[in-house]
């Protein structure tokens, strides 16, 4: 943990240094940052909900395994579970889309 | 042959006129007067239509000694609604089986449609989703209203009668933001699927989009099913007496 602290603030005080360098190129050149936003923001979006299914579809397994009768019940709150984590990341891919035009 | 064309050429041709006049009269004149009906409606009629012509065969067509494929069809899809809904819904699920099925029906066979190549997906129109969107909305709300009456307000005020001001605004808010997921999670998946099928077509045009239409047809069938499961637990919600 101390460690990881230790990481994420020397990170932050490097990023701290290099930001006057970036805003320099960038205000000189004008570059159109949406696109890497929007790839940036649908990779995040996309990489956790991934994890958020990962960890709904391994319990269901695992619940399954224990128990094969409650397959039906265990189904239906799968099937809900993976599609409401799934909006999540549908909703930052409808903002994409209204905002990269 | 790109049906999709000739149908809302017909349609244009035989209903332009009364169409144009009716959109300019509510205020949102047609980009293209001369062909108000775009293709995303034709789609739609399609699938309406489609589905008449099933439900007129199987009627036509039920008995009981020798029944028939339409009415076998039919009776599987009837299961398999009930089988759904019956644990979610409770045991007078039956009067709310036929807009389920409905719901259900239609977002199928508009996703379905939308497999065919060179035609629009009406799903992937946020026009679409967001009208079955508001129609499950509607729907849920009377029938909680003729199950509960005037107490039917009581569900949006919290357990006790002090925090009352406070559940109120909370709950209003997520009722209607059941109809932006319901809306954005069709739309979306469906404008995803499509996009990613025509991205594969322009990658690789040889049996690499095999790949992605039949992740296209596992999410066209997961996504109506889904559509269906929470109208029927928007349903089971509105009418559900407390204990």
């Amino acid at each position: 943990m101390r460690t990881t602290m230790q990481h994420l603030f020397m990170t932050l005080s490097v990023l701290c240094m290099a930001v006057p360098a970036f805003a320099q190129g960038a205000g000189a050149s004008g570059n159109n940052l949406v696109p890497i936003a929007a790839g940036l923001g649908m990779a995040l979006a996309s990489g956790l909900c991934g994890l958020g299914q990962g960890r709904a579809v391994a319990s269901s397994t695992e619940a399954l395994a224990r128990n094969p009768g409650a397959r039906p019940g265990i189904f239906l709150f799968l099937v809900l579970g993976l599609a409401f984590i799934e909006s999540l990341a549908l909703f930052t891919f409808a903002i994409i889309i209204i905002k990269v035009k | 042959m790109p049906l999709q064309h000739f149908l809302s050429h017909i349609l244009n041709l035989l209903l332009a006129g009364p169409v144009t006049q009716l959109l300019n009269a509510i205020g949102r004149p047609p980009i293209n007067p001369a062909a108000p009906i775009d293709g995303v409606f034709t789609m739609e009629l399609l699938a309406v239509i489609l589905l008449l012509g099933f439900f007129v065969i199987v009627r036509l067509t039920l008995q009981v000694e020798k029944p028939g494929t339409a009415q076998q069809l039919a009776e599987m899809l009837e299961e398999f609604v009930s089988n759904q809904t019956e644990p979610i819904i409770g045991e007078r699920y039956r009067v709310y089986l036929p807009f389920l099925s409905v719901v259900l029906l239609f977002v199928l066979v508009n996703n379905l449609l939308g497999l065919l190549p060179d035609v629009d997906t009406a799903t992937a129109s946020p026009v679409v989703p967001l009208g079955v969107a508001l129609l499950t909305f509607m729907h849920y709300h009377w029938q909680g209203v003729r199950e509960h009456k005037g107490g039917y307000i009581k569900q949006f005020l919290g357990p006790l009668w002090w925090i009352a001001p406070l559940m109120l605004p909370i709950e209003l808010i997520s009722h209607l933001a059941r109809i932006l997921s319901l809306t954005i999670r069709l739309f979306a998946n469906m404008y995803a699927s499509d996009l990613l099928t025509l991205i594969s077509f322009s990658l690789f045009p040889i049996a690499l989009p095999v790949v992605f239409l039949g992740l296209h047809l596992g999410v066209s069938l997961i996504q109506a099913y889904v559509f269906m499961l929470l109208a029927s637990i928007y349903v089971g919600q509105a009418i559900a007496h407390e204990h």
